[in-house]
């Protein structure tokens, strides 16, 4: 046998050892690739879906608080005093005059505490206070968080 | 071959990627996609809500929709069908509708268009709907068998409503569409009421949706007006105006202790849900919330205070003998009795009982003397402000010697109330120094602000003290022996008030008006321990001149009912005794 015929089928040898080599590195890469693209994905499809709910949540909350003050609106309407005056003539009832009323003194009597009007909320940036650290840590404070947790 | 082509177009695609992002017009595109990814919004808050001292909502929010068209989706169907169903829902002409939906708005660079409705007076005013007919609205655009709405468009807008109609509409003020409060409370406090807008970037794709923060709300407030008497004194108010025929009228109850205003009631009335009539009155300002902006000359209410001053110092005493002759003169100008006669010997009890003119002005002229009379005045508030929280209250007008207008003659005049114009505030306030023990207090409507932050009571504020207690407590009880032998139409069976009737003629501007006046009376009461102060005005009645007969039945009606509400037993009453087990 000749050097020359022996050099071939080292060559070749190596080179399939080293092309199924490269072959296995470039589909791995092309796996985690495509693994890393369906995560993004993934997780962009649901930022993109609860950002949806929040856009339909917030909007049917202000629809609530239509409906909140125009159902206020209505109460105060039929509980106006001109209506209760009238209902009170319906029924039969007049205004008292003094001659009509007997004054009775009780001691011990607390009257009914006086009407204290509901404060309006407190305003605030409402997204900052009720976020959960799951979507604003960082990947060394998770760790630490279930570390943490773990011991 | 394959592999040049696709190389070409990948170079192509990647000339056009760079030119896109480093050319000249990458500007205009990036701004394109941020105005698509986000809204700038400014946020209003809700207005505050009023209540009355029980609770009961007096001014609150609710919802109505501006009618849009959306030029580019309009149909001529829908054109039709929007102009025919908006009519007759909302019963406007067909005509007008019409032609704003016929309108070429496209060539006027308009897209959306709100819809207007015409006054009678010629102005267009926004076309707005109630909750009611928007879900009818939209009922028909989610039916697609019902009339072609294509293009129609409702934008919610806030709307203040006002529960109780004219109920205390002088004291609440009114907001008009653009959501700005004007006289009375509403007024006064828009600032508060408002709370304060902010702007926010609000996102147009889910990806990039986050919570938005809230505006700061406006305060809520609760007023000292209590809604049952406002209505009893309004009612009664009406009554007297068919009573007497008078032209309007005010009448106002007051706490003179703490200067709380439990009524405050106007004729002719305003609901602020339809304020817009009260503002097309020509040339003139309109007069909303008379009681601080309504200036009159009080005529012989303002005795009160003459007397007053003429008893603090020492002056006079409320025995000393005055020989009335029917007639004096000040500074060259005549003054007589309200009947023209001669009322003999009285003392200053009977002055202010027979309301005599010639008394009241030599006690001003002679016996307390111009300096002293008008420092009096002062002190009493007279031409100044009280600062009571309603939006556009008047000072009145009182001319001293400082001023150079000033005549010796005024010090005649305005000893019974004429030649100087005040309020019925004003009145109130200074008089509040007579059932008060000398103490003046600040009439106010606020007894609660509640805020965001917290609540709020406005204290009790004190003016002034321009009389003495033993001045104070020395008139009032010549008023209430005055009040049971001449003005028995105001006495009330079980009750010892103090009171003053008042008669002014009308200046206009060529003297006084010989027919007509302006018929008041001002009391307060139980005198033992006074509770409410009420005074009544009623502008130019025809069925009598004289506030004896016009006023003063009306403070009595006012106050049978009142006592019953404020639960004030009678002076003389036996009260049963009862303990809780």
């Amino acid at each position: 046998m000749t050097m020359a015929s022996s050099r071939p089928r080292q060559a070749s040898r190596r080179s399939g050892w080293h092309l199924r080599g490269s072959a296995g590195g470039t589909f791995l890469l092309i796996i985690t690739l495509l693994g890393i693209g369906a995560m993004y994905l993934a997780v962009s499809a649901r930022a993109a879906e609860f950002g949806r709910q929040v856009l339909t949540l917030e909007s049917q909350r202000e629809d609530i608080l239509q409906g909140n003050a125009e159902l206020t609106a209505q109460l105060a309407l039929l509980t106006a005093p001109e209506q209760m005056l009238a209902r009170a003539s319906e029924l039969g009832f007049k205004p008292a005059g003094p001659q009509d009323v007997d004054y009775i003194t009780v001691s011990g009597y607390q009257p009914d505490a006086e009407f204290l009007a509901p404060r309006p909320p407190v305003s605030g940036d409402i997204g900052q206070t009720a976020l959960s650290p799951a979507y604003t840590e960082t990947l060394g404070e998770w760790f630490s968080r279930v570390l943490g947790t773990d011991e | 071959m394959v592999l040049g082509a696709m190389g070409l177009v990948a170079a192509a695609l990647l000339i056009q990627l760079i030119r896109v992002q480093f050319g000249p017009y990458a500007p205009v595109f990036a701004a394109r996609g941020e105005a698509s990814l986000e809204r700038i919004e400014r946020v209003i808050p809700d207005r505050g809500l009023i209540y009355d001292r029980q609770g009961r909502l007096l001014a609150t929010n609710a919802v109505m929709y501006h009618v849009e068209i959306e030029v580019r989706q309009l149909t001529e169907r829908s054109r039709q069908d929007i102009a025919a169903v908006l009519s007759k829902l909302l019963v406007l002409p067909l005509e007008d509708l019409h032609s704003q939906l016929t309108t070429d708005w496209a060539s006027l660079g308009q897209f959306r268009v709100r819809l207007t409705r015409l006054e009678e007076n010629g102005v267009r005013l926004p076309l707005t709907i109630d909750q009611t007919v928007a879900e009818v609205l939209n009922g028909f655009l989610a039916d697609p068998t019902a009339p072609d709405l294509s293009g129609l468009s409702l934008v919610a807008a806030p709307r203040r409503v006002y529960p109780a109609g004219t109920l205390a509409g002088h004291v609440l003020g009114f907001v008009n569409q653009e959501g700005k409060g004007f006289f009375g409370i509403e007024g006064f406090y828009d600032e508060w009421l408002s709370g304060k807008p902010i702007t926010v970037e609000r996102p147009l794709i889910p990806p990039m949706a986050r919570l938005q923060p809230d505006p700061p709300a406006g305060v809520n407030l609760v007023l000292t007006i209590d809604a049952e008497i406002q209505q009893m004194v309004e009612t009664i108010l009406a009554e007297g105006i068919e009573f007497s025929g008078a032209e309007s009228g005010q009448i106002v109850v007051m706490d003179p202790r703490s200067g709380e205003i439990l009524a405050m009631a106007a004729w002719p009335t305003l609901d602020p849900n339809n304020y817009e009539p009260w503002l097309e009155v020509g040339d003139e300002e309109p007069v909303i919330s008379p009681a601080a902006s309504g200036q009159y000359e009080p005529g012989s209410t303002f005795k009160l205070l003459t007397m007053a001053g003429a008893l603090d110092s020492g002056a006079v005493e409320p025995d000393q003998i005055f020989i009335d002759t029917g007639e004096i003169e000040v500074g060259g100008h005549p003054i007589t009795n309200w009947d023209g006669n001669a009322w003999g010997p009285q003392t200053m009890t009977g002055c202010m009982r027979h309301s005599l003119n010639v008394c009241l002005a030599y006690v001003a002229s002679e016996e307390l003397g111009a300096a002293d009379f008008y420092d009096y005045l002062v002190d009493f508030g007279i031409g100044q402000l009280t600062g009571i929280d309603l939006a556009g209250e008047v000072p009145g007008q009182l001319r001293t010697p400082r001023h150079a207008q000033w005549t010796e003659s005024d010090l005649g005049t305005n000893s019974f109330g004429q030649g100087v114009s005040i309020t019925p505030i004003q009145l109130l306030a200074a008089a509040s120094a007579l059932a008060n023990d000398g103490a003046m207090v600040q009439p106010h409507l606020v007894r609660q602000v509640a805020g965001p932050q917290g609540n709020y009571w406005p204290k009790t504020t004190i003016l002034g003290q321009p009389i003495s207690p033993e001045t104070a407590r020395t008139i009032t009880a010549m008023l209430t022996q005055s009040l049971e032998g001449e003005t028995q139409y105001a006495r009330v069976e079980g009750y010892e008030l103090a009171g003053k009737t008042g008669t002014a003629q009308v200046p206009t501007d060529v003297g006084y008006d010989p027919n007509q006046t302006i018929a008041s009376f001002v009391g307060w009461g139980p005198v033992s321990d006074p509770q409410f102060m009420v005074l009544v005005r009623m502008d130019k009645p025809t069925i009598s001149p004289w506030g004896s007969v016009v006023a003063a039945p009306i403070f009595q009606d006012v106050v049978e009912r009142l006592v019953v509400f404020l639960g004030i037993p009678p002076d003389t009453a036996p009260v049963q005794q009862a303990a809780l087990p």
